[in-house]
């Protein structure tokens, strides 16, 4: 067991690539702090305290879906059952103009694949919310629907991506990617874009100069193996779409999401435990030497185990979210959103700084520790001294 | 005049050349002195049998954050006769070299001067004293130390005095040996004495030889001119020049931790003399006592990781069978009615109130039933300090208890105990004394809060005193009952503090042995209104609890606070030094109302307890296993 932890840290020193094994090993490996070191040591490496997030919202627009998978608890699969819903056109927009008091930065669009809509409802949706906001960050459909819109209004992806891009879309979000293999996505999403069709959009979208993010929904039927085995394609596709050159876009950020057991087709099996969020974090750190951000997405572990994850190769926790209703459909009791005075506080207490960015990870303004108690500068003195002595 | 001093303890080695620096020590009446082979003075440093020791420096090296006496020191400043590099061929030409261990310094400092002056290093073999010198011959070299080094001079072609070689490469002395010990172990004063004693032991030194010589039926000139010309017993600038030296080329070729050389009269303040975290948290790892200004700087400056792994490693050295326990117990709030109006909870009513409660013995013999049915082996029972509650009251429910459900008895928290022989005005220890005969069994730690007299009075003015709830704790753990011992920072409270509040405990630990495990927890504020949040986050919670596993050497468990943490932070508390989950919750009044509603059964605390990488077993009060870990 040590060995493997030695051999893990030389790997990392040297800048060389971990294995498969590598991975399946570190999974498996009992020590959970000894692991949790090792991603820290890569997260800071990279990117030092620095602990992103942003201002987003999400929306749902509607959850009506033509697929089935297992692990949902959010889809309505028709539009006349009860429960289902699409919004109108107006009903996603006022989401948007509700906010302009305290703007987001980003809109963060999710849907069902619903068969009876047409095309034109999603171009004339980011058209809309550019018009209520011209400068905010459309980041809608994944690419599971990008492939459902490709296939059903006949257009190839490139097509779908340049008319959305026309319309206003900025970047791709990551879900849908579940677990890539095929002894799990045939059995939990098997009517759905395949693993290599996911990776396809994506690649059709880096071509374009577009950024993305991947998931992985762990915890359910996969085994080890199999996480570590998605997390590699997502490594490979990474390696293609960093080779296409400069402008191409690639994966900014790669987010491992807990599945929930809750009213959905897999409510026998436990949810994922928090040792098992970190170890899925930090494993994941360890093993995407291409991917710059690894984000605990904190409506999936909850803050205190995203706090934690902070030191376990997380470095982005995502943003203050406002309505979320896809976890919370599957039991999830967690707050639906959270001010931006609670994620500061979160990454703060975590000993990072925050950094307030926006979807491309550019800088919108640093956190830099605020004003402490009186008694806490004491003891800051009281180390810059010690500091001081030492050194001369 | 000045206070009476205990003894200061001196270690010295019993070496000829180490006599002039402590022989005038044996006749001052303050010094204890002892003496004996190096390894041995290094062990009562190490150890705190001694207060200063005359160390090998290598050895103070290795025992790390030591102060020396300025003044006096062992060295040569060239040729000092009884560290030699002996051989058959030119030195330079050896292949091997046959190394006496018996001194850690000269091995460094031969390897250390054959690196200077050979581009290959020779290969070095371990061997005894004799040993090493039987085996030159050929190619192969000794390192020779001591009395056989002087007995040799001039029997071997080629011979290489270690402490020249020093001196021509780096023109610097070379220091053997220093007084050393733990920062602030002497005082100025007590400098003065070994400045004193080397003086006179410098006057005496032909004496010195000649006894020696004349004990061993040897000639004394060699020692006479050992003593007054090969060595030197000052530690002046260019002696401090030449072993840091010494110590940065250990360092760099590994030979050595790195070191830095300090005095005892230059740590003035508290900064200076305090160790690194790394020191600390690895003689809290190995089972060694943290003192209150460690506890500080580790929470200060400790990382979740440092912390962690070292709690970890104490968790794994106390319970080395990784296995986690359990308890299925039921808390029961037998009322809520109260006059203490804590500012922190959320809990108690006033006397009078529409919403306070007495339990009713059929309710409560409902929720004893539904305790006996789920296989649950205890009770435990706290309350608000109800006034109209007398002594008797407590008496016949336990009694009741005891006869109809068999339960084990966790009742009633200090301030329940103070509350109770203020209102029947009793001591404590009657009170203890008549509800131990009527069945009570332990009593729960909750009420700690912070055992510091300033926060509690922020916090709960009317509660008793940090000497009042430790009081009630050695009194029933004097009459044969044990307890736990909590936590609960996040006020009012510093890091100050919250070590105060772990040294307290530790402290009635060593006296009474009663405590049988320590939870934590932050401040619940959501709905708790009248205090503000201090000190937060999950990030905390894992970094005191496992700060109170290295400190509280003496408590055998620490348990995970899921009830107010949350069930998955309770699974994370597992790596950072807890052993024990708590209790299968049926409910829980104080925490609930503030907001904090967690309810997990015992299949979901077992599958946390196996996710975390642990066996789950039942336990009752005293930790003793119920089930076989699984």
């Amino acid at each position: 067991m040590a060995d493997l932890l030695e051999t893990v840290e030389a790997k990392l020193r040297a800048g060389e690539r971990l294995s498969f094994d590598d991975g399946v090993a570190l999974f498996r490996h009992k020590d959970l702090l000894a692991i949790g070191r090792l991603a820290n040591f890569v997260r800071e490496r990279l990117h030092g305290d620095r602990t992103y997030f942003n201002k987003n919202m999400r929306i749902e627009v509607t959850n009506v879906c033509v697929a089935s998978c297992l692990f949902c608890s959010f889809a309505k699969l028709e539009e006349d059952m009860p429960g289902a819903h699409t919004m109108t056109l107006q009903e996603a927009w006022r989401e948007l103009e509700q906010r302009m008091d305290d703007p987001p930065s980003e809109v963060h669009v999710v849907n069902g694949l619903h068969p009876g809509l047409p095309f034109s409802y999603y171009e004339e949706l980011l058209k809309g919310f550019k018009r209520i906001k011209p400068d905010v960050h459309l980041k809608c459909f994944t690419a599971v629907e990008v492939h459902f819109f490709a296939q059903h209004y006949g257009m190839t992806y490139a097509q779908v991506l340049t008319q959305l891009q026309q319309a206003g879309l900025g970047s791709l979000p990551g879900g849908g990617a579940e677990i890539f293999h095929p002894e799990v996505r045939s059995r939990i999403s098997h009517d759905k874009a395949t693993a290599d069709e996911y990776l396809a959009v994506h690649r059709t979208a880096h071509a374009m100069g577009m950024m993305t993010n991947m998931t992985m929904l762990y915890g359910h039927i996969e085994t080890f193996e199999h996480r570590v085995d998605h997390i590699l394609r997502v490594r490979t596709q990474q390696d293609e779409s960093r080779a296409m050159g400069a402008n191409a876009g690639k994966v900014q950020a790669f987010i491992p999401l807990a599945f929930h057991p809750d009213g959905n087709g897999m409510k026998n099996l436990p949810a994922p435990t928090a040792v098992d969020d970190l170890r899925t974090i930090a494993v994941s750190r360890l093993l995407l030497d291409n991917v710059e951000h690894i984000k605990s997405y904190w409506v999936s572990s909850g803050p205190d185990v995203a706090q934690i994850a902070l030191s376990f190769g997380a470095d982005d926790v995502d943003g203050t979210i406002v309505h979320e209703t896809i976890y919370k459909a599957a039991g999830s009791n967690r707050p639906e959103g959270m001010s931006e005075a609670a994620l500061i506080r979160l990454i703060r207490e975590a000993g990072r700084t925050p950094v307030e960015r926006d979807t491309l990870y550019g800088v919108v303004r640093e956190h830099p520790a605020a004003l402490l108690p009186e008694g806490a500068l004491k003891v800051k003195d009281r180390n810059a001294n010690r500091h001081l002595q030492v050194v001369s | 005049m000045a206070a009476r001093q205990s003894p200061l303890r001196v270690a010295g080695v019993q070496y000829l050349n180490a006599r002039p620096l402590y022989e005038g020590l044996a006749e001052c009446s303050r010094i204890e002195l002892t003496l004996g082979l190096p390894a041995e003075v290094a062990r009562r440093i190490d150890e705190d049998e001694a207060d200063v020791a005359l160390m090998p420096i290598a050895a103070a090296a290795t025992i790390g954050d030591l102060r020396m006496v300025r003044g006096s020191a062992i060295g040569a400043r060239g040729a000092v006769r009884s560290v030699l590099i002996v051989a058959d061929q030119p030195i330079e030409d050896v292949d091997e070299i046959a190394l006496d261990l018996s001194s850690r310094t000269s091995v460094v400092l031969a390897r250390l001067v054959m690196a200077m002056r050979r581009t290959r290093a020779p290969k070095y073999v371990g061997l005894p004293a004799g040993d090493a010198l039987a085996s030159v011959g050929g190619s192969r070299g000794a390192l020779i130390i001591g009395d056989p080094a002087l007995a040799i001079v001039g029997k071997y072609k080629y011979s290489l005095d270690l402490a020249q070689a020093w001196f021509e490469h780096t023109a610097l002395p070379f220091v053997f040996a220093a007084w050393c010990g733990r920062p602030g172990a002497i005082g100025k004063d007590d400098e003065r004495l070994f400045d004193d004693a080397r003086v006179l032991g410098l006057r005496r030194r032909d004496a010195i030889a000649d006894a020696w010589a004349m004990d061993r039926g040897l000639e004394p000139e060699p020692y006479r001119s050992y003593l007054r010309e090969a060595l030197r017993y000052g530690f002046g600038e260019d002696e401090i020049a030449g072993l840091r030296r010494f110590y940065d080329e250990a360092a760099r070729a590994r030979l050595l931790p790195k070191t830095q050389v300090r005095f005892f009269d230059e740590a003035p303040s508290r900064s200076m003399s305090v160790p690194s975290v790394d020191t600390l948290l690895s003689r809290a790892a190995d089972g060694e006592r943290l003192s209150a200004a460690d506890g500080e700087l580790l929470l200060e400056r400790g990382s979740l990781f440092d912390l962690g792994l070292a709690a970890d490693a104490v968790r794994r050295r106390k319970h080395p069978h990784d296995v986690v326990t359990y308890i299925v117990d039921r808390n029961v709030n037998y009322t809520n009615v109260c006059t203490t109006s804590c500012r922190f909870c959320a809990f108690y009513r006033p006397v009078g109130h529409p919403e306070g409660y007495v339990l009713s013995r059929e309710q409560l013999g409902e929720k004893m039933q539904e305790v006996v049915d789920a296989g649950g082996v205890q009770i435990l029972l706290q309350g608000g300090l109800n006034p109209e509650l007398p002594l008797r009251w407590y008496e016949d429910l336990f009694r009741w208890i005891k006869a109809e459900y068999k339960l084990g008895l966790h009742a009633l928290s200090p301030e329940e105990i103070i509350h109770i022989a203020g209102l029947e005005s009793l001591s404590t220890r009657e009170v203890l004394e008549r509800l131990r005969a009527a069945g009570m069994d332990s009593l729960p730690g909750g009420g700690a809060e912070i055992l510091v007299d300033r926060v509690r009075r922020k916090i709960a003015k009317a509660k008793c005193s940090s000497d009042g709830w430790l009081g009630v704790m050695r009194t029933a753990h004097q009459l044969g009952m044990r307890s736990s011992a909590t936590m609960m920072y996040g006020t009012v409270d510093t890091p100050r503090d919250r070590v105060t509040h772990l040294v307290k405990l530790r402290e009635l630990q060593d006296e009474t042995g009663g405590f049988t495990a320590f939870f934590c927890w932050d401040f619940q504020h959501e709905n708790g209104v009248r205090i503000e949040a201090g000190d937060h986050g999950t990030h905390l919670y894992l970094r005191q609890q496992a700060l109170a596993r290295l400190m509280l050497d003496n408590i055998d468990h620490v348990g995970a606070s899921w009830v107010t943490q949350g069930p998955e932070i309770g699974q994370l508390a597992l790596r950072f030094g807890a052993d024990d989950f708590g209790s299968v919750m049926f409910e829980e009044n104080v925490v609930s109302s503030a907001g904090t509603t967690y309810c997990i059964n015992a299949e979901a605390i077992e599958a946390r307890i196996r996710g975390a990488g642990f066996k789950a077993t039942r336990r009752n009060v005293r930790y003793e296993w119920l089930t076989q870990p699984a």
